[in-house]
């Protein structure tokens, strides 16, 4: 059994940035609504029924556009009533639907996005770029753990010292300021020390050798391939104006010709690979645990 | 990778890219891109010239104390989020920028906004932050004689980067929410974010005021120490 978080990061990266990119370019609602409708199935199958204050922010901002753009955009011909002496019309209504559906559906990929490139998966994928820059983002991302703790250190002796008194504002404000003083202190010096120690172990002399952590299956290629093969196809009919809306002055209904149905399907796999991933480890985990 | 063998054209070349993609992405993409791929044209152009920025620092001789340094000063300004909302990262990057070089301080500015938004949550906006603490770091590198040796002239560079900072990032809202960049869309989204404008540029002022001395005498004082 192999979840997706444990797939190769680059290939699911590439997926997720795509789906997601495409998301934020498009605004056929049908592709929309397909893209919110996986990202969200993804998102419970990953989270269960938590994180109710995400689901509020996330379609509660949409809806609030939604709501707000006929306010201010007064293109559009039909009108459907009047607030102050402004027109509000139905055009401007559906384009700001469309708009909050295109916002939501981005809102929940990349926090999925945020949810499966843990750090460490940034950092393995950051090596292609630049080794020396992975190198500092690493020890960045540990340092901040470590200067936690060393904070806490601080605060503790402190304490001890006797210096402040309990619950008074003034001294928690001075002795946060103090304690951080005293942390970038003991930082730099820290910092000096582990250059010193990396110089001494030989560090930048000779060619860098390195291991990787996260090997290639042949599941991650088919996942990348994919990938690939189908984003391509959907930004080419995309860009050949397969996908093209207009909403004013007046909403018309897509040419539904061969095109819009190939783009809206390829588009429709894409963003359903980590919901084909899932859903066929989890047919094949029941299946071998029943023959047990 | 990128391999420029000139070492002036290359250090040239570092230096002018971000400088240049900017205005470009503003002013002349209009003319020659349809307004549908205007926010994708723009987004691309981000994120190279964040790429190109970032893939000459492999060849550049930095020196391992300062790299050091340099994850130090990102992880301090990450963590030195002492209240909610106000965040020192723009007064620990300038602070950065002065004492360690312009490189330095590109560097902490763009990968504070990379770690601050593993807590904060990342996004399609985290290159255009991370292009403009990376820039506010940079110019206050250029610029570090005489930020050093006036005060005043520190807290200014302070407020002006966070009203700047706020306005780059209303070029990608506008961009973002109409899908071309309009005046009107700008005007608008720069009326939306006064208030974090405002925020972003006392809370700078405040922070340098607080951090400049103690954190210029330390970074100083390392500096000496260790001859770097």
């Amino acid at each position: 059994m192999r979840t997706y978080d444990a797939m190769n990061p680059a290939a699911v990266a590439v997926q997720l940035l795509l789906t997601a990119c495409i998301t934020v370019f498009c605004m056929e609602p049908v592709l929309l609504g397909i893209s919110l409708l996986c990202a969200m199935t993804f998102f419970f199958m990953q989270n269960g029924t938590g994180h109710k204050g995400f689901h509020l922010f996330a379609l509660g901002i949409p809806l609030l556009f939604a709501l707000l753009n006929p306010l201010w955009n007064q293109h559009g011909t039909s009108v459907l009533f009047f607030i102050n002496n402004r027109a509000i019309t139905k055009e401007a209504l559906f384009f700001g639907a469309v708009t909050g559906l295109r916002l939501a559906a981005v809102l929940y990929w990349f926090r999925i996005f945020s949810d499966l490139m843990t750090s460490d998966k940034l950092f393995y994928l950051l090596r292609f770029l630049s080794p020396k820059l992975a190198l500092v983002f690493s020890m960045a991302v540990r340092n901040l753990s470590l200067f936690r703790q060393q904070m806490h250190r601080i605060q503790a002796a402190q304490k001890g010292l006797g210096l402040y008194r309990e619950k008074h504002f003034i001294d928690d404000v001075r002795g946060g300021l103090r304690v951080f003083s005293i942390l970038i202190t003991w930082a730099l010096e820290n910092g000096i020390i582990t250059a010193s120690s990396m110089t001494a172990r030989g560090y930048g002399t000779g060619k860098r050798t390195s291991c990787t952590n996260f090997r290639w299956k042949r599941q991650d290629v088919l996942l990348l391939v994919s990938a690939l093969l189908l984003s391509g196809l959907v930004i080419a009919l995309i860009a050949a104006g397969y996908l093209e809306r207009v909403f004013y002055p007046v909403a018309v209904p897509p040419d539904r010709n061969f095109g819009w149905y190939g783009a809206v399907a390829a588009y429709a796999l894409l963003a359903m690979l980590p919901l084909i991933h899932e859903g066929k480890e989890m047919l094949l985990w029941y299946r071998l645990r029943s023959n047990i | 990778m990128i391999v420029i063998h000139s070492a002036r054209i290359r250090r040239m070349l570092g230096t002018a890219l971000p400088f240049a993609i900017m205005p470009a992405l503003v002013l002349l993409l209009p003319v020659g891109v349809q307004a549908e791929y205007y926010a994708l044209v723009s987004f691309l152009m981000v994120v190279l010239a964040l790429l190109l920025f970032l893939s000459g620092f492999e060849r550049r001789e930095l020196g391992t104390r300062r790299m050091i340094l340099v994850s130090v000063m990102t992880a301090l300004s990450v963590i030195g989020r002492l209240l909610p909302l106000v965040k020192p990262i723009t007064a620990l990057t300038v602070l950065s920028a002065l004492y360690l070089g312009k490189e330095a301080g590109f560097l902490v500015g763009a990968m504070s906004a990379v770690l601050s938004n593993f807590i904060m949550g990342q996004g399609p906006w985290t290159p255009f932050q991370m292009l403009a603490w990376g820039l506010i770091g940079l110019f206050a590198g250029i610029c570090a004689e005489p930020l050093k040796r006036h005060r005043a002239l520190l807290y200014g560079y302070g407020i002006l980067s966070g009203a700047a900072y706020s306005m780059l990032l209303d070029v990608w809202t506008t961009v973002w929410t109409y899908k071309e960049f309009t005046a009107e869309g700008y005007k608008a989204a720069m009326a939306t974010g006064l208030p974090y404008a405002v925020l972003y540029a006392v809370s700078n002022l405040l922070f340098l005021m607080i951090f400049t001395k103690p954190i210029g005498e330390k970074l100083a004082r390392i500096k000496k120490k260790y001859g770097l």
